[in-house]
């Protein structure tokens, strides 16, 4: 088994179109999101995942032995980086396989998912 | 963050619900003329959790996280203003509010609701403003459960609330000497939202039970607490719970109507019906008898029937002649013809609904020539039936509705063309 990083990024601004959604909506949405995690958690696929926090991150450097720092955005200036899911699964193929009904690139027209796979030096 | 984030799945509703007693509980402490700041901060809240759940799991208090992210998010807005404007004080309580348990907001939800409607805001905006602000429906939501176009909902929220600010509505319980009139208004709105369910005006399904279920948990929790627990409420909550146990019967497999008499009785909910007949029993106490309390009663004789056949209509005809001696509606008058003709039959039934026949009130209204129909049918006039049934469809109704007129008329015609010579 391979280890693969989901990192969950948005495009635009989701918040603009959640915000004129009412709660039921939401918690629609919501449920996307839960039956999909909780899908992998029970087929033993999912091994952690968390949330980062929004509109913050540092950027080091050094030069000339001087470390700066600067304020992220570490990606793109209009893409947000929401969160990760650390999945496990035969290979890329099967890893693709777990994302196509991700719910993150189903309900946001600009959203993405950028999927990364861990090297595991213990194996060839 | 843990590695084993809970995944727990979310209460039914969870989210409308919980809005409706955040903006109720912020809009308390915040004042009334600070219903936006209380709704968009629970709309911030709503939002955050749908950025930070799918990764962190449900947290164990989904509510109380809510609430206290919605808390922070208001206090964020008060300190963004202290520091801009005049200095201002935070209203005390608020900092306690992630405290609370769940169920406890029951009075400031009520409180919403009375404000909501007030006599001194439009009937209209009532319905509007109750949904929004107790319900947690969206503008579309809300247009879609009152056939009002969503720019129409929102324009008339706007105005509501502006009324609210400029007269200062006071968000409280009323006093028990003013309750029995602020309480007529506030169970019309829950009645008239359990109508829309119960009878869905046009659209594609014939009931939405998501609408009945709303009206009833308002009821509830005015039922539910001592200083608004009227007999009319009692009796109110009665009439919904026994017409609400008819729903799984009343809507076939398709999605068709079945009426009261063709209805598989074994699918109502007994447990509804059950506790119905007790609020009816809680309603009976004192001397008040509120229209509520005589639909109810009729409600209780049909849930109570063994088959259609064993209706005690000669009992349910004197309810209704009560009835429209204290609500004289149109749409009272019309039911009441239905059980005349089902007490003493089709053409005394048909002389009733002759001298309503006329009321510009019913001039648009369907089931007027639909029970025309059926009861010129039961007769023995078929061709008068089928004019009926014709201009009953000529009306506005909703999809199944439409598809049980023509239903109708298929049957009539093909007797007609198997009664006529070849």
């Amino acid at each position: 088994m391979a280890q693969f990083l989901v990192l969950a990024r948005d495009a635009g601004d989701p918040r603009r179109e959640m915000s004129r959604m009412s709660p039921e909506e939401l918690q629609r949405i919501m449920g996307k999101y839960m039956a999909w995690t909780t899908r992998l958690r029970d087929t033993g696929h999912l091994q952690n995942s968390n949330k980062l926090r929004d509109g913050e991150g540092r950027v080091l450097r050094r030069a000339g032995g001087k470390v700066t720092v600067t304020d992220g955005p570490f990606v793109e200036s209009k893409e947000v980086l929401g969160g990760y899911w650390l999945i496990e699964a035969a290979d890329y193929a099967a890893a693709l396989a777990l994302l196509q009904d991700h719910p993150h690139i189903e309900l946001w027209p600009n959203a993405s998912l950028e999927l990364r796979q861990i090297h595991d030096f213990t194996q060839r | 963050m843990s590695a084993n984030p809970p995944l727990a799945g979310l209460v039914d509703h969870l989210f409308r619900h919980a809005a409706g007693e955040m903006v109720a509980v912020l809009a308390r402490l915040l004042g009334p003329a600070r219903l936006d700041l209380a709704e968009e901060a629970v709309q911030d809240a709503l939002l955050r959790a749908l950025q930070t759940w799918p990764f962190a799991g449900v947290p164990d208090n989904p509510r109380g996280w809510l609430f206290q992210v919605a808390r922070n998010r208001a206090l964020d807005h008060l300190r963004h203003e202290t520091m801009s404007r005049e200095a201002l004080q935070w209203p005390a309580g608020i900092v306690d509010l992630a405290q609370r348990g769940a169920g406890s907001f029951g009075d400031e939800a009520l409180a919403m609701m009375f404000m909501c409607c007030d006599p001194a805001l439009g009937h209209a905006a009532h319905i509007a403003l109750t949904l929004k602000l107790v319900s947690g429906f969206s503008v579309e939501e809300i247009a879609d459960a009152s056939l009002e176009r969503a720019p129409a909902v929102a324009q008339r929220l706007v105005r509501a609330k502006r009324e609210i600010r400029e007269r200062r509505l006071a968000l409280e319980i009323p006093l028990p000497r003013e309750l029995a009139a602020r309480l007529e208004s506030v169970l019309e709105v829950m009645y008239l939202l359990f109508n829309e369910g119960y009878a869905a005006h046009g659209g594609e399904s014939l009931v939405r039970a998501d609408l009945c279920d709303e009206a009833i948990r308002l009821a509830r929790l005015l039922a539910g607490n001592p200083q608004t627990d009227r007999p009319a409420v009692e009796a109110l909550l009665a009439l919904m719970l026994l017409q609400r146990s008819r729903l799984p019967a009343r809507v076939d497999a398709l999605g068709d109507l079945t009426l009261l008499a063709d209805q598989d009785r074994s699918r109502w909910d007994r447990g509804l019906v059950e506790a119905g007949l007790r609020h009816l029993e809680r309603a009976a106490v004192g001397t008040e008898i509120s229209p509520y309390h005589i639909e109810a009663a009729i409600a209780a004789h049909h849930a109570t029937a063994r088959d259609a056949a064993s209706t005690d209509w000669p009992t349910i005809r004197r309810l209704y002649d009560d009835l429209v001696a204290q609500k004289p509606s149109p749409v009272v008058a019309l039911n009441r013809a239905v059980a005349v003709a089902m007490a003493e039959g089709p053409e005394v039934g048909i002389r009733a609904l002759e001298r309503i026949g006329d009321d510009p009130a019913l001039a648009q209204y369907h089931l007027l020539p639909a029970v025309r129909a059926g009861l010129e049918r039961r007769a023995g006039r078929r061709p008068e039936a089928l004019r009926h049934y014709h201009a009953a469809l000529a009306l506005r109704c909703s999809a199944p509705e439409r598809r049980f007129l023509e239903r109708q008329i298929a049957e009539i015609e093909d007797e007609l063309s198997r009664a006529a010579p070849q």
